[in-house]
């Protein structure tokens, strides 16, 4: 069980059960010791649904990363890859297969596609001649991941890539399955909701945006999906009432923007990944008398954020400004509470004490950690480019100059600010005034290309062709109009400005 | 099979036996007994056997497999069991005509053996006893041993012969006192409304054996094959229930479904005459296939509402046999088929049209099997059969409706395979979608395709697009290179995308400069940008090149300025800088030039230009180069109240004590004013 998913108002750890049976129910097909060859790409997904220890128990002894020629050598009856249904990596599996089977014991191979099962693949696998080698082929329907309380993650990081980019709409048949798993087991939502356009390139050309059209896309398919499996009734009382889907598309600003929450800003300056982030360790050196600073560790040091952690819940979306605050007064209240041992005169107190110490313990551990990460990210904060970056996103978004090439921008390109940077800036721009005006666009692209080299024209092709980037046609900016009727604007929020953080 | 000694003519009898899950053939020769098996011939002689016996005329097998019986010339019949091991009993019918039939009674109940013997018009059941039961044949008959009993044909009757069960002979015995047979007194006296069957009741209750009177006349009920027969015992049964607390329903329940079923197919329009142990063991799902295959459709059906079995292994997979064998009237028209099996059919769940249609499909019907498969919601089912039936257009409309990619790129490789290139490429055109997905695929795996693709599309931008990334990725060679970045800028012309097309000249401009410049500087420069060209200009000392270079891709002086300030304090030519700096007014303002200075720790540099910052950011410079004093003292003259704070936070300790303070008064000055 994890707890931390059982604390929304749906309890997800029905949904992660699920999950975790199916993947038992394949393990223990494959009778008798076993070694998992990883997709390197899934190992963070399936982390969040079985740990090793699970793996453990269903006698896999083994594993390693899926790479070209020869498997490493196990002594192990079944190998399993578990991999995404992708052609090159069929190419790799049949090359691992066949230089096996020319030495050692005969194994059994097995397959399990995540999320889907291949028919392209299989092809593949047969063409290259090792179909036969494989037991068991089954696919491993891991499209929603329970994350949080409240949140499921596709941890699909290309998707809107695929979509837009690549007109390629296999993650929204994904999502529309994992959807379509959902309601197996918390009821049919009874209303379904959906926001996006998605402008369809045809022949190269853009064709008018066709409104809602990846979300109709995944309400079709999930009526088409209904209809496919009529033959099994759901009678389980809906516990979704709506289901709102939004197309990313909708909103490009702010993903463009910087994030400002405490978890935001650990996602901006050290990247979360599949809820795990990795710190640089010097700052979480133990502090002990005697040796400290003696031997500091050099592997970087690997936290999971989630709301498990009763800290964390509270400062995750909070504005980092007010985390500062919260972290002091946590840290007074601890302190007080292993004060209390002092307190303790009788046995049953001192009992009591005890009993609580390891939450005690606990939470003096959680609050040191994210005091650390508060001081990394601090020092991020409170440096003037940082302030600066963040002037021009608001000076942006409030509508100010946003059809004239920005200074702060130019120097960004002239100092080579990581490109990621730039781009960021510059489609925030784009979107702020809908669209550059061609000048301005031209001047941008023209420094960058100079700059970071000639190759990036395709990337800058890339955000053209997702609209992320755009030349302003038909002469008018309507993002002020839709900023003032959406208000999605708000001047007097107390934690806009950036005051130094205060521990 | 192997010899057997001494066979000359036909054997007498013979039977097969299976014993440990291999076939055996036991043969009779004269007094001989043979068993064979695939290889080998060996003499057999059953324990116990009567002497005198010169020939073998019958011989069964048991519906077990279990026993065996040897019927001689002498009129005696042997009985063991089918090892051959051991006698179970012997009976000398003094008979010696040659037996028509003999087979085995199973007895199910007790465990003793019986052998049921057939003559022209005699029939006799044998077995331990030392008399056997014989009957009268009116008839030519036919004996078939089966699980519970020898049913027997002639050409007008049927007669069923089997061992009474325990139940109907406790309660149909003459004078019984069995509980059963005292519910059903009871019961006849019940309806004459006769005080009789409180007596009878009252007799059983006081035995305490009520449930079981319920429970014999339930069993009983089933045995019986005359429905009046039927209603008695349960009624009797239904009315001994009355007077029992919390007797469990389903037994009485059940047994009414299963007579209901049982006397429905035994009707002789139907004929299928089962036992109710029959029809336990054969299982309610064998005797719906059997109905099936019968074709009895709606019997079938009917059995399973009747029952409420679920619809997925009831109705549906009836309705789907339905559907199958109509698609086998060759004499209906197609459209006649299609519609009257989705009427049947509709949206039942588990109906699975692939399935029909795949057996339409498989009776050369195929134009029928396509309209059935309209009807399939699983496009996972749908396409491949499309594909099989050679409609890989309609497979891969029906691909792209479905959203499953997957489908789709199965088509599009069968479709690859199927058609001629031009055909090929002109189906894509008209499909968006599998268009470009299958751009995506060419992409990894046929790079070429992909370029023809643009090309059938006159798609110039991709192409440009598509060269450029050649330029990267295939070529090696300098020229090849140039010469795809051509390729590239005529599409990109070609594409009216003139900045595109200008950019990519440029950089062919450039990747020749470079090569010139490794070949005369040494060094690297390939595909560094021209941004970085420069700065490697600058750092080898050769600023002349470097200005040209500049001027040659047009640097903005902003730019410019940055990269030569960056350049020259990474060499830390500061003479250099000095000079630069004052070559003509700064574009940037002098503040870069203080942090870079103190970026690279020289204070005394820094503060050069720290007297140069413009006044708005003179404060900030003066920070930077650590001259605390001087800030205040920019600060206050500026009256800024955001500065004086900045350099307040700036004070520190003691040495900037005096500072702080004299930043206090002017803040406190102004706020008076």
């Amino acid at each position: 069980m994890a707890a931390h998913l059982s604390y929304g108002r749906v309890n997800l750890n029905v949904l992660r059960e699920a999950v975790r049976r199916e993947l038992r129910e394949f393990l223990d097909k494959c009778a008798g010791s076993k070694a998992i060859v990883w997709d390197e790409y899934l190992t963070g997904p399936f982390g969040l649904i079985a740990q090793y220890s699970l793996l453990k128990e269903h006698e896999v002894e083994k594993m390693f990363t899926l790479k070209g020629s020869r498997l490493p050598a196990a002594d192990v009856k079944n190998i399993i890859f578990v991999v995404r249904p992708r052609l090159e990596l069929m190419d790799i599996i049949a090359e691992n297969v066949l230089s096996e089977d020319r030495r050692g014991p005969a194994r059994d191979f097995h397959i399990l596609f995540v999320p889907r099962r291949s028919l392209l693949c299989e092809q593949r696998l047969k063409d290259l001649g090792v179909l036969g080698s494989f037991i068991h082929r089954e696919e491993y329907s891991l499209d929603l991941i329970p994350f949080d309380g409240d949140l499921l993650s596709m941890e699909s990081e290309g998707a809107f890539k695929e979509c837009y980019l690549e007109s390629d709409q296999t993650s929204l048949y994904h999502a529309a399955k994992g959807l379509m798993t959902l309601q197996a087991l918390y009821g049919t939502i009874p209303q379904i909701f959906g926001k996006g356009e998605c402008a369809r390139v045809r022949n190269g050309r853009r064709v008018p945006p066709d409104p809602m059209f990846c979300f109709q896309q995944v309400a079709n398919m999930m009526i088409r999906m209904k209809r496919e499996f009529t033959g099994s009734q759901n009678s389980i009382f809906p516990v979704f009432d709506n289901l709102l889907l939004l197309d990313r598309n909708v909103d490009l600003l702010t993903p463009l923007a910087t994030q400002l929450t405490y978890e935001g800003l650990i996602d901006e300056i050290y990247g979360i990944q599949n809820s795990y982030v990795k710190l640089p360790p010097e700052k979480f050196a133990p502090k002990k008398q005697g040796d400290g600073g003696k031997d500091l560790p050099t592997e970087a040091k690997k936290l999971q954020l989630n709301s498990a952690e009763e800290l964390y819940a509270e400062i995750r979306d909070k504005n980092f400004n007010a985390v500062g605050s919260v972290l002091s007064k946590k840290a007074k209240v601890i302190s007080a509470a292993f004060e209390e041992r002092h307190n303790a005169k009788t046995v049953g107190e001192i009992k009591q004490f005890v009993s609580q110490l390891p939450h005690m313990q606990a939470a003096r551990g959680s609050l040191a950690n994210h005091t650390s990460i508060a001081e990394l990210i601090k020092d991020v904060t409170t440096s003037e480019d940082f302030f600066d970056k963040l002037t021009v996103e608001q000076e942006f978004m409030s509508g100010i100059d946003t059809d004239k090439v920005n200074s702060y921008i130019e120097d960004c390109i002239a100092q080579k600010h990581p490109l990621i940077k730039v781009l960021r800036l510059v489609c925030l721009q784009s979107v702020c005034n809908s669209g550059l005006k061609q000048k301005v666009l031209d001047y941008y692209k023209r420094e960058i290309l100079q700059t970071y080299g000639y190759e990036h024209i395709l990337t800058l092709y890339n955000l053209e062709k997702a609209g992320l980037l755009k030349p302003q046609t038909g002469g008018r900016n309507t993002y002020p109009t839709v900023r003032k009727t959406l208000r999605l604007w708000m001047d007097d929020v107390n934690e806009q400005a950036f005051f130094p953080l205060i521990i | 099979m192997p010899e057997v000694p001494g066979l000359q003519s036909a054997p007498s009898c013979w039977t097969t036996m299976c014993q440990d899950r291999v076939a055996h053939i036991l043969l009779a020769v004269g007094p001989d007994l043979y068993l064979l098996d695939h290889a080998a011939c060996s003499a057999v002689t059953p324990p116990g056997l009567a002497a005198g016996v010169s020939s073998f005329l019958q011989m069964a097998v048991s519906f077990t497999y279990r026993h065996l019986a040897l019927f001689t010339d002498t009129g005696y019949i042997w009985m063991g069991t089918a090892s051959l091991k051991e006698k179970l009993c012997e009976f000398n019918c003094n008979i010696r005509a040659p037996p028509k039939q003999m087979v085995w009674c199973s007895r199910p109940r007790s465990k003793e053996r019986a052998v049921v013997v057939a003559w022209e018009r005699r029939l006799m059941v044998v077995g331990d006893a030392p008399e056997g039961i014989q009957f009268v044949l009116d008839e030519d008959s036919y004996l078939v041993p089966e699980l519970d009993g020898v049913r027997i044909f002639s050409r007008s009757t049927h007669e069923f012969l089997h061992e009474v069960p325990v139940a109907s002979e406790e309660i149909f015995k003459i004078a019984s006192m069995a509980p059963g047979a005292l519910l059903l007194e009871a019961q006849k006296e019940y309806e004459k409304e006769s005080q009789k069957a409180d007596e009878y009741l009252r007799e059983i209750q006081e035995l305490g054996q009520l449930p079981q009177a319920v429970q014999q006349c339930i069993e009983a009920a089933g045995h019986e094959h005359w429905p009046d027969m039927q209603k008695s015992l349960l009624r009797a049964a239904s009315f001994g229930k009355c007077f029992l607390d919390r007797f469990p329903p389903d037994s009485f329940v059940r047994m009414c479904q299963d007579l209901r079923v049982l006397n429905a197919i035994r009707d002789y329009h139907i004929g299928i005459p089962l036992t109710y142990s029959q029809y336990k063991q054969l299982t309610i799902q064998v005797l719906l296939d059997r109905l099936v295959l019968r074709r009895l459709y709606p019997l079938a059906i009917q059995i399973c509402e009747y029952l409420r079995l679920p619809e997925v292994q009831g109705v549906s997979r009836i309705l789907a046999h339905w559907a199958c064998y109509k698609v086998q009237q060759k004499d209906v028209s197609d459209e006649d088929v299609a519609r009257a099996i989705n009427q049947k059919l509709g949206d039942t769940p588990g109906v699975s049209y692939s399935d029909i249609a795949a057996r339409a499909y498989g009776c050369g019907r195929t134009e029928l099997a396509i309209k059935l498969l309209e009807y399939e919601p699983r496009s996972g089912e749908q396409v491949p059969l499309l594909l099989k039936m050679k409609r890989s257009k309609l497979a891969l409309s029906k691909a792209i409706e479905s959203g499953d990619t997957d489908l789709v790129f199965t088509v599009l490789l069968h479709l690859k395979n199927e058609l001629n290139r031009g055909d090929f490429f002109m189906t894509l055109r008209n499909q968006p979608m599998a268009l470009s997905l299958y751009r995506q695929f060419c992409k990894h795996q046929e790079l070429e395709t992909l370029k023809d693709l643009y090309n059938q599309d006159d798609n110039h931008q991709e192409l440009g697009s598509f060269h450029v990334r050649a330029s990267y990725a295939a070529e090696e060679r300098i020229e090849g290179r140039v010469a795809a970045l051509q390729a590239a800028a005529d599409a990109f012309y070609k594409a009216k995308n003139e900045f595109a097309a200008k950019a990519t000249e440029d950089q062919m401009r450039l990747l020749r400069l470079q090569r010139r410049l490794e070949d005369e500087l040494g060094g690297r420069f390939l595909d560094l940008s021209v941004h970085d060209t420069v700065t490697t200009l600058i750092l080898s000392g050769q600023n002349k090149r470097a200005e040209q270079l500049a001027r040659d891709f047009r640097i903005p002086d902003k730019r410019l300025w940055w990269l030569k300030l960056t350049a020259l304090a990474d060499l830390e030519d500061w003479e250099e800088l000095e000079k630069f700096s004052k070559s003509k007014k700064s574009p940037i303002g002098y503040l870069p030039f203080v942090e870079i200075c103190m970026k690279q720790h020289n204070k005394y540099e820094a503060k050069k230009y720290a007297s140069r910052v413009g006044p708005e950011q003179k404060v900030k410079a003066l920070l930077l180069v650590g001259d605390v004093a001087q800030a205040a003292d920019v600060a206050i003259e500026h009256r800024n109240e955001a500065e004086m704070s900045l350099v307040l936070s700036h004070c520190t300790g003691a040495t900037d004590g005096a500072t702080a303070d004299k930043i206090q008064r002017a803040r406190a000055q102004a706020q008076k004013k």
